[in-house]
C-alpha cells in the first residue's frame, strides 16, 4: 500500500506556498534514487544478457535452490533468477507507461476543470470525487472487463484508474494557488489565462505532484503486477513479476523458493519508489531538530530583595533562557516581583523574550530551550524544584494569544475546561460544570449551560477568549498569566476582554502578569510595566499614571511611547476608568 | 446529541445578548439534518452513476460486444443468442431502460455459466469478502492508530532518534510489500514450512483458522501505513496551541493524550481510512486469489478471465461499488460524531 504518499503530497500542498524553501537532500531520498537506478540498470541490461536463459526451455525442471540456479527453476526448467531479472524490463515499462499516461491525462483534466466555466467546473469536480471514491483496483478490473486481458489493456486499465487521483490533486492545488496573492496580482496585471497556468500555477505544483508521481508509480507497479497475478494482465509467452508470482503460487507447496525472485523484486522496487516519495516530501518540508526543554537553578547573587511579611506573590530572579542546540541567549537575567492584586505588564516587540519569560514562570517552556533562574517562587512554592501538577494547576491560570487555536476543536467546552477541575482539583463532574457555568456567567457569556455543550467553532473569538478567562479564573489561581490575550481580537472585542481582565483582577485580588507588544494597552491595564528588548529589561516603569516621554530614560521606551500616541488621552478605549465601570 | 432547539448552526453573533430575548447557545441538530440530507442525496447520485457505469461495461466493449462475449470460436447463432440475451439488438435507450428496471428489482440477468441469477452468485460471495475486509479494517485502525500514537509520543521533540529511525525503516519496508506478495509469503511460512495454518480456504478446514492468514496479510501493510500517517500527525498535533492549553491545565499524561489528542488524531485517521478502506477492498479482490477464498475477487476474476460472464461482472461491480459507498458514509457519520466541524465542510 502506498497511502502515505498521497497523504504526504496533500501535506505539502497545505504548506504555505509563498514560504521560501531550500531543497534539502536526505538519506531516504538518496537511497531510494539509488535503488531505482539499480532497477533501471537491470531493466536495460538483463534482457540482453539473460534473455535466452530466461525464455529457453532448460534441462532441470522444478529445481529447488542450487548453485547453478540460486532461485530454482520453473516447470519448464527455466532459471527463476534470470526470469525475474528479465521481467524487470516489462514490469517497470508497464508501470512507467501507466504512470505517465495517468499523470499527463490527470493533470490536463485537473487544469481543464480549473479553467472551465463555473458550471462545468462543479460537474468536473463531482466526477473526480465519484471516481476517487472507488477502489483503484475495481476501476482497473472494470476497464480490464471492457478491454479484455493483455499487456496493453492492463496498462490502460491501471492508468485510467489512477487518473482521478492526479486530477483531484491538480484541481485542488490549482484552486489553492490561483487564490494566492501573486496569481491574483498577475491576473490584475492582465496576464492571459494560459500564461498564468504555465508560468505561475504549474511550477508551484511541481513538488506535490512529483511526490504523487512517485507514489503512483509504486501503486501502478503493484496494481499491474496484481492484475497479472490474477491472470488479467500479461498472457503467455509475455511475462512480468506478477505472472512469475502466479506461476510460483501453483508450485508453492513443492518448491517455494521460486516465488522469492518476483516477491523480492516487487518489494524492492515498490520500496524504492516509496522512499523517493517520502524523501521528496521530507526535502520539501524539513522537520526542525530540537531538544527537550530544561529548567535549572542558577547560582549567584540575588537581584531581587524581598521583605518578610510582604504580600509578594511571585518572585522571579535571574531568568535566563538559551536556545538548546545553538546556545544563543534569548532571555538574559530578567528579574521582577508581583504583589497580590497587582497587574504587571511586560511590553516589547516580537522576539524580545517577553513570552519566553512568561513561559518560564508558567513552567511551560517550549521544546528545544534551556532556562535557568536563581530564584522562582510563586505563593511560597519553589517553582525550580519538583512541583506537582496539582499545585501548578491551582496556582497558575493561563490565557493565550489566539483563542481560536488554544481550545481543542474536537471537544465541547464543558469537557475540556472541566478536566482541570475534576482531575487536578478534586471536583465532581457536576460540581465542575456548575462552577464553570457560574464562571461563564461572571464573564457575561449568554446561556452558560448551553455554551458548555458547544464546540469552540460555534463561538466567536471574543466569546472563546472570555471562556478561556473564565476557565483560568475557575481554579482561583494566585497568578494569572495573560500572553497577548487581545492581539488576535478586533478592537471592540479587545476592549471587552481588557475590562474583563481588570474586573477579575479587582474582584478576586489575583495577581496578573500581562504580556503585550502594545504599550497603549499595557498602560491602560497595568500598575507597573517592564519594557523588554533583545531578552533584557531595558526600563522599569513603576508609575504608569504619569507616564510620558519625559519620565522614561531608555531611547527604546521613548520610541515605543512615540509610536503609541494619545491612546490614553483621546481615545477612552481601554482606560482603567472605563474598565472599572 | 442534545435535543435543544436549534436556531441555526452558526453561533449567534458575538457580543452582548439582546435585551428581552435571551440568547440560546446553538446546538448541532441543524448541522446533522443538513449533513444527512446532503449525504443521502449524494448517495443517490452516486448510485445512479454506479448503475450507469455497470450498464456501460458491456456497451463499451470495443468492436461488436456480442462477438467479443461469445468468443472467437462461436457460431453465428451463438453470437445472435448472446445479442438477444443482453438486449444488444435493441436501441440504446431501450437497453438502458430494460437494464435499469431490472437493477431496481436486483435483477442483473442470469449467469451464462451457472444458469442462475447473477445476483445470487454475487451475494453468496459477499459475506466472505466482507468478513476479511471488515476484520482487516478494524485491526488496521486500532493497531495502526495505537502504534502511530505511541511512537509519535515517544519520539516527540526529537526524543529517541533510534526509535524514530527504526520505526520509519521497518514500517516503510513492510508497507511497500504488496499484499498478495505478503500473502504468498505467509502461505510459504505458516502453511508450507511450519504447517500451523491451512494454506487456503476449503470446507475441510475451520473457517476461523483459514481466515487468519488472509486477514493478517490484508491488514499488516495497512497497519504500517496508518501508523506512519498517525505518527506524523501526532507530531503536528503535539505542537498545537490547544495541547499547550491542556499542558497549562497540568493534566496527567493519560488524559492529555487519550482525551485531548486522540479525538483530533481520529479525525485525520478516519478521513484517511476512507482512502485506505477502498484500497483495501481492491487488495482483497486480489489477495483472495492466493487463498482460494470464495469471495467477490474470485467471482469477478473467474467471470472476466474465463467465462466472460457479463451479468455476473455487472452485479459484482455494482455490489463492490455499493459496499465502498456505504462504508464511506459510515466513516463520515462516525467522523461527524467525533468532530462536528466535518459536518459542514465537504469531504476531502
Amino acid at each position: 500500500m502506498t497511502e502515505s504518499n498521497p497523504a504526504a503530497a496533500v501535506r505539502v500542498a497545505e504548506a504555505p506556498a509563498d514560504r521560501a524553501r531550500r531543497f534539502a537532500w536526505n538519506p531516504g531520498l538518496v537511497i531510494g534514487l539509488g535503488m531505482l537506478a539499480v532497477v533501471a540498470v537491470a531493466a536495460v541490461i538483463a534482457p540482453l544478457v539473460f534473455g535466452t536463459q530466461a525464455t529457453g526451455v532448460g534441462t532441470d525442471p522444478g529445481q529447488a535452490s542450487s548453485a547453478a540456479h540460486p532461485l530454482g527453476t520453473d516447470t519448464l526448467g527455466r532459471d527463476m533468477l534470470a526470469r525475474t531479472l528479465v521481467a524487470t524490463q516489462s514490469t517497470v515499462l508497464m508501470a512507467l507507461f501507466a504512470t505517465v499516461l495517468s499523470s499527463v491525462v490527470g493533470i490536463a483534466f485537473g487544469i481543464f476543470v480549473w479553467l472551465a466555466p463555473r458550471r462545468l467546473r462543479e460537474l468536473g469536480l463531482r466526477l473526480i470525487e465519484f471516481a476517487v471514491s472507488y477502489p483503484t483496483m475495481l476501476v482497473a478490473i472494470i476497464v480490464a472487463a471492457i478491454l479484455g486481458q493483455g499487456v496493453v489493456q492492463v496498462v490502460v486499465a491501471v492508468a485510467v484508474a489512477n487518473i482521478a487521483g492526479f486530477a483531484r490533486l491538480t484541481a485542488n492545488l490549482a484552486a489553492k494557488i490561483s487564490a494566492s496573492e501573486y496569481v491574483t496580482t498577475a491576473r490584475l496585471m492582465g496576464v492571459p489565462v494560459h500564461r498564468l497556468a504555465l508560468r505561475h500555477v504549474l511550477p508551484n505544483m511541481a513538488e506535490p505532484i512529483l511526490i504523487l508521481i512517485a507514489g503512483a508509480f509504486s501503486g501502478a507497479l503493484v496494481e499491474i503486477s496484481g492484475l497479472s497475478f490474477i491472470g488479467l494482465g500479461a498472457q503467455t509467452p509475455a511475462f512480468d513479476w506478477g505472472t512469475l508470482l502466479n506461476d510460483g503460487l501453483s508450485r508453492i507447496a513443492v518448491n517455494p523458493i521460486v516465488i522469492a525472485g518476483p516477491a523480492v523484486a516487487l518489494t524492492f522496487t515498490s520500496l524504492a519508489a516509496l522512499m523517493v516519495g517520502d524523501g521528496l516530501a521530507a526535502a520539501a518540508n524539513p522537520r526542525s531538530n530540537s531538544t527537550r526543554a530544561r529548567l535549572v537553578r542558577a547560582e549567584g547573587e540575588p537581584a531581587v530583595v524581598t521583605i518578610e511579611g510582604d504580600d509578594t506573590v511571585l518572585i522571579a530572579d535571574g531568568i535566563t533562557v538559551k536556545h538548546g542546540s545553538t546556545g544563543r541567549p534569548l532571555v538574559s537575567d530578567v528579574s521582577f516581583t508581583i504583589r497580590r492584586g497587582e497587574v504587571l505588564g511586560i511590553v516589547g516587540e516580537s522576539g524580545s523574550g517577553k513570552s519566553l519569560t512568561a513561559s518560564v514562570v508558567a513552567r511551560l517552556l517550549g521544546e528545544g530551550l534551556e532556562a535557568s533562574a536563581r530564584r522562582l517562587e510563586l505563593g511560597g512554592t519553589d517553582l525550580l524544584g519538583r512541583v506537582s501538577g496539582r499545585t501548578l494547576a491551582s496556582k497558575i491560570g493561563l490565557v493565550y494569544q489566539d483563542p481560536g487555536t488554544a481550545l481543542n476543536p474536537a471537544l465541547v467546552l464543558g469537557t475540556q475546561l472541566s478536566d482541570v477541575l475534576t482531575i487536578r482539583l478534586g471536583f465532581s463532574r457536576r460540581g465542575a460544570l456548575g462552577l464553570l457555568a457560574r464562571a461563564f456567567e461572571a464573564v457575561k457569556l449568554s446561556d452558560p449551560e448551553g455554551r458548555l455543550r458547544q464546540h469552540p467553532h460555534q463561538l466567536s473569538g471574543g466569546m472563546k477568549q472570555r471562556a478561556m478567562i473564565a476557565s483560568a479564573m475557575s481554579t482561583k489561581p494566585d497568578l494569572l498569566i495573560a500572553d497577548e490575550p487581545t492581539t488576535a481580537l478586533d478592537v471592540t472585542v479587545q476592549r471587552e476582554v481588557l475590562s474583563l481582565l481588570k474586573r477579575m483582577n479587582e474582584q478576586s485580588g489575583t495577581a496578573v502578569l500581562f504580556i503585550s507588544h502594545d504599550l497603549g494597552v499595557v498602560r491602560a491595564l497595568c500598575d507597573r510595566v517592564l519594557v523588554m528588548k533583545d531578552g533584557r529589561i531595558v526600563e522599569r516603569i513603576d508609575d504608569v499614571a504619569t507616564l510620558s516621554e519625559d519620565t522614561v530614560e531608555h531611547p527604546y521606551t521613548k520610541q515605543l511611547l512615540a509610536a503609541t500616541p494619545t491612546v490614553a488621552v483621546k481615545v477612552p478605549a481601554p482606560t482603567p476608568g472605563e474598565a472599572r465601570s | 446529541m442534545s435535543t435543544m432547539t436549534a436556531d441555526s448552526f452558526a453561533a449567534p453573533g458575538p457580543g452582548t445578548p439582546e435585551p428581552g430575548r435571551p440568547v440560546k447557545a446553538a446546538t448541532l441538530a441543524g448541522a446533522w439534518r443538513t449533513f444527512l440530507v446532503r449525504r443521502v442525496a449524494g448517495l443517490l447520485v452516486n448510485l445512479a452513476l454506479l448503475v450507469l457505469v455497470t450498464f456501460l461495461i458491456v456497451q463499451l466493449i470495443p468492436g461488436d460486444p456480442a462477438t467479443a462475449i461469445a468468443g472467437e470460436s462461436a457460431t453465428l447463432d451463438q453470437v445472435e443468442l448472446v445479442r438477444t440475451q443482453l438486449g444488444l439488438d435493441q436501441p440504446l435507450p431501450v437497453q438502458l431502460w430494460t437494464y435499469v428496471s431490472g437493477v431496481v428489482q436486483g435483477d442483473f440477468g442470469d449467469s451464462y455459466r451457472y444458469r442462475q441469477p447473477a445476483m445470487d452468485i454475487v451475494m453468496t460471495a459477499v459475506p466472505y469478502t466482507l468478513t476479511i475486509t471488515i476484520a482487516a479494517v478494524l485491526l488496521l485502525l486500532v493497531l495502526g492508530i495505537a502504534l502511530g500514537m505511541a511512537i509519535g509520543v515517544a519520539t516527540r521533540g526529537d526524543r529517541r532518534r533510534w526509535l524514530d529511525l527504526s520505526f520509519s525503516v521497518v514500517t516503510g519496508i513492510i508497507s511497500s510489500i504488496p499484499t498478495y506478495v505478503l500473502a504468498t509469503g505467509f502461505v510459504v511460512v505458516f502453511a508450507v514450512l511450519w504447517r500451523v495454518l491451512p494454506p487456503a480456504y476449503s470446507p475441510a478446514y475451520n473457517i476461523g483458522a483459514a481466515a487468519i492468514l488472509p486477514i493478517a496479510s490484508l491488514s499488516i501493510g495497512g497497519i504500517c501505513s496508518v501508523a506512519r500517517i498517525v505518527r506524523r500527525e501526532t507530531a503536528v498535533i503535539l505542537e498545537q496551541d490547544y495541547m499547550r492549553s491542556a499542558r497549562g491545565w497540568r493534566l496527567p499524561t493519560l488524559t492529555l493524550y487519550v482525551k485531548h489528542m486522540l479525538p483530533n488524531l481520529l479525525t485525520t485517521a478516519l478521513t484517511l481510512s476512507g482512502i485506505i478502506l477502498t484500497a483495501l477492498l481492491g487488495s482483497a479482490l486480489i489477495t483472495e486469489a492466493v487463498f482460494a477464498w470464495p469471495g467477490l475477487g474470485g467471482v469477478i476474476v473467474q467471470a472476466i478471465a474465463v467465462d466472460k460472464d457479463y451479468p455476473v461482472i455487472r452485479a459484482a461491480v455494482f455490489v463492490i461499488g455499493l459496499i465502498s459507498l456505504v462504508m464511506t458514509l459510515i466513516i463520515d457519520i462516525i467522523l461527524g460524531l467525533i468532530d462536528p466541524r466535518t459536518l459542514g465542510g465537504k469531504r476531502d
